[in-house]
């Protein structure tokens, strides 16, 4: 990214290659829309074309990336509103039923599904935080940084946001069974 | 560091660190003889086992395909945006500027230059009659005088015609008793090759019959034409004039080939006039129909013809 700073612009293509999948998992487990997560991973890597002068070379480059995909997700989340959210997960349910490999069938399509719905039920800030450590496997230190936190808060946070996570899946659990 | 793990809400959040495997040896001991002891934490700890392992196999859509050439094209806008930025920069500029000095816009800047000093050139000579317009005591025109017959000569040989005809018009206004400027005139009048500056001369030269240096140049002018317009225009200033010397060289006229026909009646006529003229003793100019009072309407029967 340095290089990139340094007007070696067309040195973001590496930095695509590695970050555009993580980026789009970031969005798509905050929004659950493939489509519109992609667009927002091409924003980011605008923004960070655009903003590069602000990468200071001091903090990783992925809590720079996670600021700005941060914000990008907070101005796309003002322009609409979250009734969008976990849309077409119903359609990876069935994606996944024909595709998942067998010895990763712990859990049932269904219950995939229902994990995802759960996961969707969480307040903004508690899902990002599982998001970052789980998905895009930031260290609690470096979420604290970019959450302009405390490494304790973080891990606090995240220990509340998985037992609300639980507490959901467990109640939608129950809800299925009724029907 | 047994301490670290007493209180069961501790454990809790210390089982984060746990899943992350961010824990430090010492410490995991530490959360394990918790545990050990403890089975609702150890429930909490297979609950949140579980739920991240679930979460780990929650589906992630791959990236279309459309995603990869989408960045690229936005990567080679925005480098391209870049560079019409930096193309401001003074370095770029100079660059830009030695490019200019090709062949072609060296040509071009050389014919610019060229155009405008014609311009400067051409407004300069336009402004000549306008000083001639201001009135001019006797005094004053007598001292200006030379400087401006030097301006009139150099304008009566200018290439451009509608600049001659100015320059004879000038010259009936500054100076036309002038042995240099009459001289000049009945250059004009003999040599000039537009037949308009001719007949323009002609008229001013006319204005001057009493001079008898005109009068003879008039007359040897007649030999020296061969435009019908100014041939006839002639024949007229000779009755006009009454120039008796000039019947010889109109007969002479009369003997040439291929001479117009409205010339040769326009000269016969004179011819006719001027003899009756000196039968009649030369005392009444008004039995002269062909001779107009002006100039002016005397040029325009000669071009009508």
């Amino acid at each position: 990214m340095l290089q990139v700073k340094a007007g070696q612009v067309e040195k973001m293509g590496l930095l695509f290659e590695r970050y555009h999948r993580p980026l789009l998992a970031f969005f798509y487990h905050a929004n659950g829309n493939a489509t519109a997560s992609e667009d927002l991973v091409q924003t980011v890597f605008y923004r960070m074309l655009k903003y590069r002068h602000t990468f200071t070379g001091e903090g990783e480059f992925r809590t720079w990336m996670y600021h700005l995909a941060r914000n990008v997700l907070a101005d796309a989340a003002k322009k609409d509103k979250p009734a969008a959210h976990h849309q077409d997960v119903a359609d990876w349910a069935e994606k996944l039923a024909g595709g998942a490999p067998a010895d990763a069938g712990l859990l049932k399509t269904q219950e995939v599904a229902q994990l995802h719905r759960a996961l969707g039920q969480l307040s903004p800030d508690q899902r990002e935080v599982l998001v970052l450590s789980r998905f895009q496997e930031l260290k609690y230190e470096q979420i604290a940084e970019l959450l302009n936190t405390t490494v304790g808060a973080v891990k606090v946070r995240a220990h509340r946001a998985l037992g609300q996570l639980k507490d959901i899946y467990l109640k939608m659990e129950n809800g299925s069974k009724v029907h | 560091m047994e301490a670290k793990f007493i209180k069961c809400e501790d454990v809790r959040v210390g089982l984060m660190d746990w899943l992350a495997n961010e824990l430090p040896a010492d410490e995991a001991r530490a959360l394990e003889a918790h545990l050990a002891g403890c089975p609702d934490c150890r429930r909490e700890q297979a609950a949140v086992w579980q739920l991240w392992q679930a979460m780990g196999n929650l589906p992630v859509p791959e990236p279309s395909e459309q995603m990869r050439p989408q960045f690229y094209s936005m990567l080679a806008g925005f480098q391209a945006a870049e560079q019409r930025r930096q193309r401001w920069s003074a370095e770029v500029l100079l660059a830009k500027l030695r490019s200019w000095w090709q062949p072609a816009y060296a040509y071009s800047l050389v014919l610019l230059v060229v155009g405008l000093a014609a311009g400067y050139g051409l407004k300069g000579r336009q402004e000549l009659p306008a000083m001639a317009a201001q009135p001019t005591g006797p005094a004053a025109s007598d001292n200006e005088l030379p400087g401006r017959q030097a301006q009139l000569l150099t304008l009566l040989a200018d290439p451009s015609a509608v600049q001659r005809l100015r320059a004879v018009s000038y010259a009936e206004e500054i100076a036309p008793t002038n042995d240099r400027v009459v001289a000049a005139l009945l250059s004009t009048l003999n040599q000039d090759p537009n037949v308009n500056v001719r007949l323009a001369t002609l008229e001013v030269l006319a204005g001057l019959g009493h001079d008898p240096t005109v009068r003879q140049g008039l007359v040897r002018s007649l030999a020296r034409q061969d435009s019908p317009l100014v041939q006839s225009a002639l024949a007229d200033v000779m009755v006009q004039i009454q120039e008796h010397r000039s019947v010889r060289p109109l007969r002479r006229m009369l003997e040439q080939e291929n001479l117009n026909e409205q010339v040769k009646i326009k000269i016969e006529e004179s011819i006719q006039t001027l003899s009756n003229d000196r039968a009649t003793d030369n005392s009444n100019p008004q039995i002269y129909h062909e001779t107009p009072s002006s100039p002016q309407s005397r040029l325009d029967t000669s071009v009508a013809t």
